[in-house]
């Protein structure tokens, strides 16, 4: 390799480097001085910075046009990648975008339309045709040091307590409408 | 310039591509494509899913840190075939065939999933076509696998046992970086100050049936140890690795930690191989990895060279 590629890596290399230790400890100058996809590439070091207070999961429900009804319903045959853990898409796209208007429209209009389809079993029978979505969040406290724990399985969102459950979005009216027609409106909770 | 001044940039380039054996490269060359292709497994059977048109995609947020590039979707069947190339490269990567042609495939391959889905994208997606550059820097596939036993089939010398490996360098000061960078932002975060961050992280889906048995058969007094000390070795890394005389206990340790976060937190397994085989290939004792006597071509000229 010619000198001046050497230096020229070493240069990237350096750069690479000084990004990542910055990025991990918490110093905004790689955000500020680097285009955004570059930077991406060092956010790699800060993992598990925090205790867990509780273990989050997010869940979603359908509304039933039919039914005038919320029912849980599975988003995982529609995110098939890491299907049971919280690598899977659907959970990521929640932990990133929860606050994005955009993202959770997005994921109300992809749901609704999958379910619809009636491709796969997903909780709710497929002959009935669902108008919107409930996203909760699920949050279980975590057990003190030495309690003794049980393998964690996947229990149906009725099974948690009230004060476990939060709900983030909802399908709103205006969307709700044209999909179940105008009479169809959604209770605040779930029956 | 200054004869002192030359003198320093002779060092400073000694340092940053030292005489090591080639194996620490070929080490990285053979297993960390193995690791990455393993974590890639679950996407890839689904890659209309994943980077194709078949799945659910972010839409294109502007000003959202959280999306740091938009690439559209491609057609599905574009999808398998930037997987099938991904797959294909990573392997013969690993086989040594074709080498650096492969692996700037491969790295190219991963930079470009790692930036077309940001949901399926982690730390092993982020950092592997780092890893894999650094491998293309190299003279990586020069002593083992297919493009070198092709070279001794046509009669070719052997290439040099020990060669200035400045990929070898990059990847030592990555993980020391790495590790210093992650135990100070443990140490900003909660681990000084909550005794049981450890206990915390074993409740949720990354739990497996050994987080469960370890969870209920140790002492709870004995987290709060362990805690501070994987805290010690991240936060200390460059010390630990730079000086000699704790390198080996340090690669024990992190070979130990790593093993430990690969068993509980069953997802990260991937991640754990991958850091476990740069540890082995960057800092494994330099008389295990030496070539016999009258094979090098040219000897370490500072032996036990890798201070990180």
């Amino acid at each position: 390799m010619r000198a001046s590629g050497r230096y020229a890596l070493r240069v990237l290399a350096a750069t690479y480097l000084v990004g990542l230790w910055l990025d991990g400890i918490g110093c905004e100058i790689p955000a500020r001085a680097l285009p955004r996809p570059a930077e991406y590439f060092m956010q790699v070091a800060a993992l598990f910075p925090d205790a867990a207070t509780v273990a989050s999961e997010y869940r979603a429900e359908g509304w039933i046009c039919a039914d005038q009804r919320w029912q849980e319903l599975d988003p995982r045959p529609y995110f098939p990648l890491d299907p049971d853990d919280k690598e899977n898409r659907f959970q990521r796209a929640l932990r990133f975008y929860r606050d994005e208007p955009l993202v959770l429209h997005a994921l109300d209009d992809y749901l609704v339309e999958r379910h619809n389809a009636a491709l796969h079993d997903d909780g709710i029978p497929r002959d009935r045709v669902i108008g919107g979505v409930r996203i909760v969040l699920v949050h279980v406290p975590i057990p003190r040091p030495g309690t003794r724990i049980e393998r964690l399985a996947r229990r149906p969102l009725a099974d948690f307590a009230k004060d476990e459950t939060r709900v983030l979005y909802r399908t709103p009216k205006a969307r709700l409408d044209p999909r179940c027609g105008p009479t169809s409106a959604p209770v605040e909770e779930t029956p | 310039m200054s004869r002192f001044l030359q003198r320093f940039l002779q060092r400073a380039s000694v340092w940053m591509a030292p005489p090591m054996p080639v194996v620490r490269l070929e080490i990285v060359r053979i297993f960390a494509p193995l690791a990455v292709i393993g974590f890639m497994s679950g996407r890839l059977v689904h890659a209309d899913e994943w980077i194709g048109d078949a799945g659910f995609r972010v839409p294109h947020l502007a000003q959202n840190p959280n999306q740091p590039l938009y690439m559209p979707p491609l057609p599905s069947s574009l999808a398998w075939v930037v997987v099938g190339v991904m797959v294909l490269a990573g392997l013969a990567v690993s086989l040594g065939f074709r080498t650096r042609a492969s692996v700037l495939i491969f790295a190219a391959t991963l930079a470009f999933v790692a930036l077309s889905d940001r949901l399926a994208a982690f730390t092993v997606s982020k950092i592997s076509p780092v890893i894999m550059l650094a491998v293309a820097a190299g003279p990586a596939g020069s002593r083992l696998g297919v493009d070198a036993w092709l070279r001794r089939r046509q009669g070719e010398p052997a290439a040099a046992a020990i060669a200035p490996l400045g990929s070898i360098r990059f990847l030592q000061l990555f993980l020391v970086t790495f590790y210093s960078a992650s135990g100070i932002a443990k140490a900003g975060g909660d681990w000084l100050t909550t005794p049981f961050v450890l206990w915390s992280h074993l409740h949720d889906t990354y739990q497996t049936g050994f987080t469960v048995l370890l969870a209920n058969a140790t002492p709870s007094f004995l987290w709060t140890p362990l805690q501070y000390s994987v805290l010690v070795f991240e936060g200390f890394a460059p010390l630990w690795f730079g000086l000699r005389y704790t390198r080996l206990v340090a690669l024990v340790f992190g070979l130990g930690m790593h093993a430990m976060i690969g068993l509980m937190f069953g997802p990260v397994i991937w991640f754990a191989l991958l850091m476990m085989t740069l540890l082995v290939a960057c800092f494994l004792p330099e008389r295990w990895l030496a070539p016999p006597p009258g094979k090098a071509t040219a000897r370490p000229t500072q032996p036990g060279d890798a201070t990180a």
